[in-house]
């Protein structure tokens, strides 16, 4: 029942975390900041606005994108297959990289293409902190790698790796260029706008739960090394993400892969000499 | 029931190449239902493996079929002028005077069905037959004599025929002659249109299989000479670990029909056949012989042997799926995503877990359903709409719904859940992380396969969003005289085919469901998620919504947005051949050292 709960209540709890975050980089460059409900805010007033669309495809698709994401997100929380669950969020990934390439938008057609290779960064890394929790586990269960104790340690080589990926995959600082608001007006996001965008604006939140969730995982049933590693990366994550600028997509990808899949595959060689 | 199968093809080639049109079109599809439902009755009612053996006059029938297939290769190469194909049928000709001078003494059966081979005839016959009828219509349109048109039809289902023979067999021997026989087959379907180029790429096709020819005559003579035995299951219970350099080279034949990097060349030539060979030889034949030889071979492999084949199919797997990546021409793309997953399959099978070896199968049927549904409307776009590269598709959604679908479904099971190709990628990643802990060297093998099977995301869903996109030239009135027109009717004869391939797609999730490949849960989820979109399609109309212009930043231009490419230099494919060239030497250096 508290699954089910959960579930439900993941697009608030990812709100709360967006809330938050932006509480947290205004203290940090010594502003007062929005409220911390200030995303529900947003929500409310784009309810407000005329709704306009491009065409019913890129619409539906961008539905798709945060359906399939909530389901990934309810899937983690059931406790299912890992390698499935990363599987299922490449789905949710293809949904919005097809919308953005459904209009004849210059913008939106760099964001796809953006979001297509940082999907090739970070989609082998995650497949391999998959592998390393079966090697430790004896399964790709999330139910099993979470009644087990914490994997930390013997992974470290891998969180190292995983902790790369966040901005990436959250699009913080130095690896946003898959949205730079700058050069890209958003990327995908530009071509969707009032209650359909608020699809997108979702999705973004949920995109926090389930990278959160994915972290946690490191902590296995220790809730108080979860919570400490959970408040950890959110303040170091948003420290990088305010100290560093952005850098070019092909960086990225050189950047994350190099290093991040040479961390990963030292990893798994040192647990399989263990 | 083994002997219909290998012996109606062989009749229906011969009516279908003296029968008139109409006639002849009726009678394939009925011998295609026939064989289907053949097909089906052995897999379902074959408990127990089948022996049998063969009359004791079929050897030297056996033997002079031979001899006139690798005369007629002679012949070929003397009278198309290439000395490659030459030097190898004589070559042959030498090795399999040797092979029929020796003798041995082993004994077994001729014939051994086992459930895999069952497996086999569904994909051979249900897949093939169905291209098969495509093909009907197909060939109509091209500009050739009648008898030329039905000998097509007719080399078809003989293909069907030594396909069928081919998965039976458990002589070794025959084995040779029907592998031959499929190189011959290829060789005439490949230079069917008779020009320049598919000359060219025949004779390419042909010495390349040869050499899987010589490997298989050095393989027979190397288990005479050590074993005593031309039999495949006497070779695997009797094999000796000191001693594998027979299994090695039936391997390497193996990689040969499976075109694998380095031997790769020969299918992506085989592109400049009708379409209808193309899509014969990618999904229901030929390069399915290569997964299914290396099933067989799998449980007389060391761990050097398993270990070896294993990281050259995934290395293969990675570096066709990142050649792919800067192509435009439809069919290459799809050509270089068979030889992606053939490696894939091939490395499963030797590494011989009983994971791996389910998780190979499912890739083998799977893969054949997609590639040949994604073929046959590779076939459409190039008959009913001039269509050959991926750039000229632009928002072919606008003209014909029902090839888009076609062509996203078939993307969609080579990489989605809960499609059975995912379902064996997905069974693959975790047969070989259990390997890793063995050895450490099994990490390059994942490697390889999770980029691989992202590169195939990306290249599958970079053809897909040029399906969707805006299709500016209609909109401007300026479309050229190739474009296609609004909704263009499609031939029966095209869409029958693939709605069979797709109602197999699907029984195949039934049957992922029933057999528990997935939990329940994992099955219906997705299925939901992707039947939501053609749903939400038709549901939302977005009555309210005002349409707009895209927003673009304010920017008035019209702009036409084409696909993006990425650049592969040309010593990247040099230092992949290599790689590959130097894992094949390796292997046979470390079996016969």
């Amino acid at each position: 029942m508290i699954e089910v709960m959960l579930i439900l209540f993941a697009p608030l709890i990812g709100g709360l975390m967006y809330g938050f975050e932006r509480v947290l980089r205004a203290r940090m460059q010594n502003r007062k900041g929005p409220p911390l409900l200030q995303p529900f805010y947003d929500m409310y007033k784009l309810l407000d606005k005329q709704a306009f669309i491009i065409n019913p495809y890129h619409t539906v698709l961008g539905i798709m994108h945060f359906l399939t994401l909530w389901t990934v997100v309810a899937f983690m929380i059931f406790g299912q297959n890992l390698l499935y669950i990363i599987f299922l969020h490449l789905l949710s990934v293809i949904f919005i990289i097809l919308a953005g390439f459904s209009v004849n938008s210059v913008y939106s057609h760099v964001g796809a293409n953006r979001e297509l290779l940082s999907a090739l960064a970070y989609e082998p890394i995650l497949i391999i902190v998959a592998v390393g929790f079966f090697m430790m586990h004896g399964s790709f269960d999330i139910s099993v790698i979470r009644q087990n104790s914490a994997s930390i340690v013997p992974l470290f080589l891998l969180f190292l790796a995983f902790l790369l990926l966040i901005p990436l995959k959250l699009k913080k600082s130095p690896f946003d260029a898959a949205e730079a608001h700058q050069e890209i007006v958003g990327g995908v996001e530009i071509e969707f706008s009032g209650v359909y965008f608020e699809f997108i604006y979702i999705a973004k939140w949920l995109e926090y739960v389930f990278v959160y969730l994915l972290l946690v995982l490191f902590a296995g049933n220790n809730a108080v090394l979860g919570t400490v590693l959970f408040l950890g990366v959110f303040l170091l994550v948003n420290l990088v993400d305010n100290a560093t600028a952005r850098i070019k997509m092909k960086h990225v990808i050189q950047i994350v892969l190099g290093i991040a899949l040479t961390l990963g595959l030292l990893n798994l060689a040192g647990l399989s000499y263990v | 029931m083994y002997a219909t199968l290998i012996l109606a093809p062989l009749l229906f080639a011969l009516t279908v190449l003296i029968s008139p049109l109409r006639l002849r079109n009726i009678l394939s599809i009925v011998f295609v239902l026939f064989l289907s439902a053949v097909s089906i009755g052995m897999n379902l009612t074959l408990h127990t493996p089948v022996e049998a053996s063969l009359h004791q006059l079929f050897h030297p029938l056996f033997i002079l079929l031979d001899t006139l297939v690798l005369l007629y290769f002679l012949w070929q190469g003397v009278v198309k002028n290439s000395s490659l194909v030459m030097l190898l049928a004589l070559l042959q000709i030498v090795l399999f005077g040797i092979v029929l001078s020796l003798s041995a003494a082993l004994d077994s059966n001729d014939i051994l069905i086992e459930s895999t081979s069952t497996v086999m005839y569904l994909l051979i016959n249900i897949v093939g037959g169905s291209i098969i009828v495509f093909a009907l219509h197909y060939i109509e349109s091209e500009a050739f004599g009648r008898f030329k048109k039905n000998a097509f039809i007719a080399i078809l289902f003989f293909f069907l025929s030594v396909m069928n023979f081919i998965v039976s067999t458990n002589n070794i021997e025959i084995f040779f002659l029907l592998f031959e026989l499929t190189t011959l087959c290829s060789y005439l379907l490949i230079a069917y249109r008779g020009e320049g180029v598919s000359v060219e790429n025949s004779l390419r096709a042909l010495w390349m299989n040869q050499l899987g020819g010589v490997a298989i005559l050095a393989a027979l003579i190397f288990s005479i000479l050590h074993y005593d035995t031309v039999h495949f299951d006497i070779l695997i219970a009797n094999i000796e670990e000191v001693y594998l350099l027979p299994i090695v080279l039936l391997a390497i034949a193996a990689f040969v029909k499976g075109a694998s990097i380095p031997f790769d060349k020969w299918l992506l030539g085989a592109m400049v056949a009708p379409t209808p060979v193309s899509a014969i030889l990618h999904s229901a034949t030929m390069v399915k012989i290569a997964p299914y030889l290396m099933l067989k071979l799998a449980p007389a492999m060391n761990g050097f042997v398993s270990l070896s084949i294993t990281l050259l199919g995934t290395f293969v797997f990675f570096s066709a799926a990142l050649l792919a990546l800067g192509k435009d021409y439809f069919k290459e793309i799809l050509g270089y995503s068979t030889i992606a997953l053939l490696g894939l399959m091939m490395a499963l099978a030797a590494l011989g877990t009983p994971e791996a070896i389910r998780a190979c199968l499912v890739l083998l049927i799977f893969h054949a359903i997609s590639k040949g549904l994604l073929f046959l409307q590779a076939g459409i776009l190039e008959k009913n709409f001039h269509l050959k590269y991926v750039n000229d598709i632009n928002g072919l959604i606008n003209h014909s719904p029902l090839v888009v679908f076609f062509i996203t479904v078939g993307f969609a099971s080579l990489t989605l859940p809960p499609f059975g190709a995912f379902i064996g990628k997905f069974m693959a990643i975790e047969s070989i992380a259990a390997e890793i802990a063995g050895s450490p060297l099994y990490l390059f093998a994942l490697i390889f396969l999770a980029l691989g099977s992202v590169f195939l995301t990306l290249l599958y869903f970079k053809v897909l969003t040029k399906l969707f996109a805006k299709d500016m030239d209609a909109e401007a009135g300026n479309a050229s005289p190739h474009s296609p027109t609004a909704y263009a009717e499609i031939s029966k004869y095209y869409t029958f085919p693939s709605f069979l391939l797709l109602f197999l797609l699907v029984a195949g999730i039934y049957i992922s469901f029933e057999k528990e490949l997935l939990d329940s849960m994992e099955i219906i989820v997705p299925l939901l998620l992707i039947g939501l979109v053609p749903l939400l399609f038709a549901t939302l109309l977005f009555k309210k919504a005002h349409r707009v212009k895209e927003y673009n930043c304010g920017e008035k231009e019209q702009i036409k947005l084409n696909m993006y490419y990425f650049h592969m230099p040309r010593r990247i494919k040099t230092y992949i051949a290599l790689t590959a060239t130097a894992a094949l030497v390796i292997l046979m250096a470390g079996v016969v050292l």
